[in-house]
């Protein structure tokens, strides 16, 4: 047999100029004819009775997406979900951590008995696990009720009305109204928030959304948030408004951030991402009951596991790093107090202290083991350390270390500005591939945060 | 003393590091920097070559000197150097390109094109600004960057200009157009090519929502003036501009008077789909057609924004919220009050 074979380069070309023929519209026509057919065979099959269920959809639309009613609805169902997860998590928070001293004790009491050196067990047990199960005891409860709530609003199909409803606030920024759900997003973890991206089509607007991904804070910033709106905040109040004025000032913080979220969005559809608003389009599927299973594992498999691990990762280092500047003395002072005196005339200028600073050097891991990191270092043990209740703490940084109203609000806006944690930098550079970008994700938050904090402390110097 | 003395040294070593440190250096940059420019220089002049030779002109010293804004002195350096490589012959009627030369100045044009293109395809760049990146991303494309730009955009044949982007064998379809100022009055004609220079102008015509792909018809050809139309409004270009605009002959008639723009729809009034403006193009045109926004199809607004943008539109069963701009693309037709030959068009037609 032997069939006759053209020449590969004389096919080449007759198909080249073949294609040159078939017109400009050739994809609209084969689109066009595929719904012809699909339409075609669904007109001889189904039956479509009067659509009650849209009816129903689109009287709850209306609600929804309301000019009066739509902000509202929206706010209202945001501080629930944040409401549900603060309450949820702290039982299980403090039995997680309660769990994890003790398999701390008992092990240091063991490799005692064994004779192990002291500072192969402090740098063992003390260091890295007590790193670990901080991360782990403070992450996970509020991840295992967060995430889930989130994925039933998004099952239930409410999350595209929330894009729909602030979209022209994302265009203004030149910026797509998807952003609305990745920022959602990263009120639970921002890592979660900057993979979310990819519901983003347009590459100058998924960039967009993953460069400003962090200036919503994630559930490892909020205890430090809820910690000092509690302290200072709330403290200003009579009791029985406290945990309302606590709650509002979380909210207020939470604003602001969305509020820097869309000026750095205008400011880089300005500047280094210029560009039209490109094609926005957004399917608003109809409202569906969620389905349990689906929502258990995609929450609890794709997103907490996930973000649990790479925190995981990250926290045991830096557990390590805290004890060695712990306990190692130069001349009778530990490296951590050595850095924090070095630091705390910038800190100064930004209305903190070293330490604070030093804490959030040694927290680019993990956010979470930014408060226990300070307060290690300013009662000089050597280890990290669990205070039991807001009061002590009170006492301690108000009486001993003269913080101020200033020091608090700072801390603050310098926690929901700041650099994003090493999980969401790797996130951010496996999601882009590029260092560029990912040197932009990491420094611009740093910039704004010592910009603002800087601005704030100087005016309230001048005034007060 | 001794401290100052140290500190003075230090700062100095630091300062030798950060100068001659290999390939980050800020020798080894300007080093870089200056062979960017030599090559931007070189590719420019080459492109300026070829264009004339597209035109069936030979470009002079005089023209390469006037198109780079460079010296005749240093013209001349270029030109002695582009001859001595073998990508440039002079002789008296000029300069002419080798083989060598116009394989590579095949390329520079393919990725000013591709780059076009993609700005406006893909990364939604408004049109008057992707001439200007494409200047500077020229440049820094290697074949094997275009090869894969190429695929990813599906091979396209003109740029967002309208004008032909070679291929990789160095084919280049050759522009079957006259200006549109040498149009017949009255004959539907379809723009195939709009000069991307002098800027100024390119704007006027991008305003005036004039495309490759659009179908026109000159109304009136006064000296002042042209009058064209698009079927639904109407332009007036100076002639100067209109010279800029290249035709040729139409395959169909301009839209039908009575379509609109999906964004003009209101609460309650139904309409179907005539077709997607030809500004639509690439990633956001597959999006519209892959939603069911094919011709015929029936669409209906599904919910109104209190702030205006987006709006939801039911269409084929589904909710689609779109915002302004992307309504904007969408040319419709008032519907008829029968549902019934909506199907049968659409049979026929498959």
């Amino acid at each position: 047999m032997t069939a006759k074979v053209a020449d590969p380069k004389t096919v080449l070309l007759r198909a080249d100029h073949l294609r040159r023929q078939i017109g400009d519209d050739f994809r609209d026509r084969i689109v066009s004819s595929l719904y012809a057919d699909a339409r075609r065979i669904a007109d001889r099959s189904v039956r479509i009775g009067a659509d009650q269920k849209w009816d129903w959809d689109q009287k709850v639309d209306r609600i929804v997406t309301s000019p009066v009613l739509g902000l509202p609805i929206m706010l209202g169902i945001l501080s629930l979900v944040f409401w549900i997860t603060i309450v949820g998590a702290n039982y299980p928070s403090q039995m997680l951590a309660e769990f994890f001293f003790v398999v701390e004790s008992t092990a240091v009491d063991l490799f005692t008995d064994w004779g192990v050196p002291d500072w192969i067990t402090g740098f063992i047990w003390n260091g890295v696990f007590r790193g670990l199960s901080w991360v782990v005891s403070v992450m996970l409860p509020p991840m295992a009720i967060f995430f889930p709530m989130f994925t039933i609003l998004e099952d239930l199909g409410y999350l595209p009305r929330v894009a729909f409803n602030l979209d022209w606030l994302f265009r203004k920024s030149g910026a797509h109204g998807k952003q609305a759900l990745t920022m959602a997003m990263g009120f639970g973890c921002n890592a979660a928030g900057v993979t979310a991206t990819r519901v983003i089509d347009s590459p100058r607007e998924r960039l967009i959304a993953i460069l400003t991904n962090n200036f919503v804070p994630c559930n490892g910033r909020f205890p430090t948030l809820i910690m000092l709106a509690t302290i200072f905040v709330a403290a200003a109040f009579p009791p029985a408004f406290a945990s309302f004025a606590a709650a509002g000032a979380v909210v207020g913080v939470v604003l602001i951030g969305v509020g820097f979220t869309l000026l750095a969005s205008w400011l880089l559809a300005r500047t280094v991402l210029q560009g039209e608003a490109s094609a926005f389009t957004l399917e608003l599927p109809p409202y569906r009951r969620p389905s349990i299973m689906r929502i258990l594992y995609t929450s609890l498999i794709d997103r907490t596991i996930f973000v649990l691990w790479r925190a995981i990762m990250t926290a045991a280092p830096a557990g390590a790093v805290i004890w060695i500047l712990a306990n190692i003395n130069v001349a009778g002072v530990s490296l951590a107090q050595r850095s924090a005196d070095f630091l705390d005339l910038l800190g100064f200028a930004i209305g903190l202290d070293g330490v604070i600073l030093l804490a959030y050097v040694i927290a680019i891991p993990a956010n979470e083991i930014v408060v226990p990191t300070m307060l290690m270092i300013y009662m000089g043990v050597g280890m990290m350390s669990d205070v039991t209740s807001y009061d002590e703490i009170r006492a301690l940084l108000v009486e001993q270390q003269g913080w101020t109203m200033l020091t608090a609000v700072n801390l603050m806006l310098f926690s929901l500005l700041h650099n994003p944690c090493a999980t969401t930098i790797i996130t951010i550079w496996k999601e882009t591939r590029s260092t560029k970008w990912t040197t932009i994700g990491a420094l611009m938050p740093l910039f704004f945060a010592f910009a603002v904090t800087f601005a704030v402390a100087t005016l309230w110097r001048i005034i007060a | 003393m001794t401290d100052s003395i140290s500190v003075w040294l230090l700062s100095l070593l630091l300062l030798a590091l950060a100068t001659a440190w290999p390939n980050v250096g800020l020798w080894a940059q300007w080093k870089r920097s200056l062979g960017q420019r030599n090559r931007r220089l070189f590719e420019d002049a080459l492109k300026h070559i070829i264009t004339w030779e597209h035109r069936s002109q030979a470009a002079t010293p005089e023209s390469l000197a006037g198109a780079l804004a460079l010296s005749q002195r240093r013209t001349l350096d270029l030109i002695v150097l582009m001859e001595t490589r073998g990508h440039v012959c002079s002789d008296t009627g000029g300069l002419t390109l080798t083989p060598e030369g116009e394989r590579w100045a095949l390329h520079v044009v393919r990725a000013h094109r591709l780059w076009e293109t993609y700005l406006t395809d893909d990364a939604g760049m408004p049109m008057e600004r992707v001439h200007r990146a494409a200047e500077i991303a020229e440049h820094q494309l290697s074949e094997e960057n275009l090869d894969q730009l190429d695929a990813h955009l599906g091979h396209p044949e003109s740029d967002p200009h309208g004008d032909p982007i070679p291929t990789v064998e160095g084919t280049v379809k050759p522009l079957d157009a006259v200006a549109l100022t040498e149009w017949p009055q009255g004959e539907p004609a379809r723009v195939v090519h709009i000069e991307d220079e002098p800027d100024v102008i390119f704007r006027q015509i991008v305003a005036a929502d004039l495309r490759p792909g659009s179908t026109i018809r000159i109304l009136e050809n006064s000296p002042q003036r042209l009058i064209v139309s698009d079927g639904s409004a109407e332009h007036r270009l100076a002639h100067v501009v209109a010279a800029n605009i290249q035709v040729a002959e139409a395959q169909r008639a301009t839209r039908p008077t009575g379509t609109r723009r999906l964004s003009e729809l209101r609460a309650g009034e139904a309409a179907e789909v005539f077709e997607l403006d030809v500004s639509c193009r690439g990633f956001s045109r597959r999006r519209l057609l892959d939603l069911g926004l094919t011709p015929q199809a029936r669409v209906e607004v599904a919910l109104d924004n209190p702030f205006g943008d987006p709006r939801g539109f039911r269409v084929r069963g589904t909710t689609i919220a779109l915002r302004k701009q992307q309504a904007d693309q969408v040319w419709i037709k008032t519907q008829k009050t029968s549902h019934e030959p909506e199907i049968a068009a659409e049979v026929t037609h498959a």
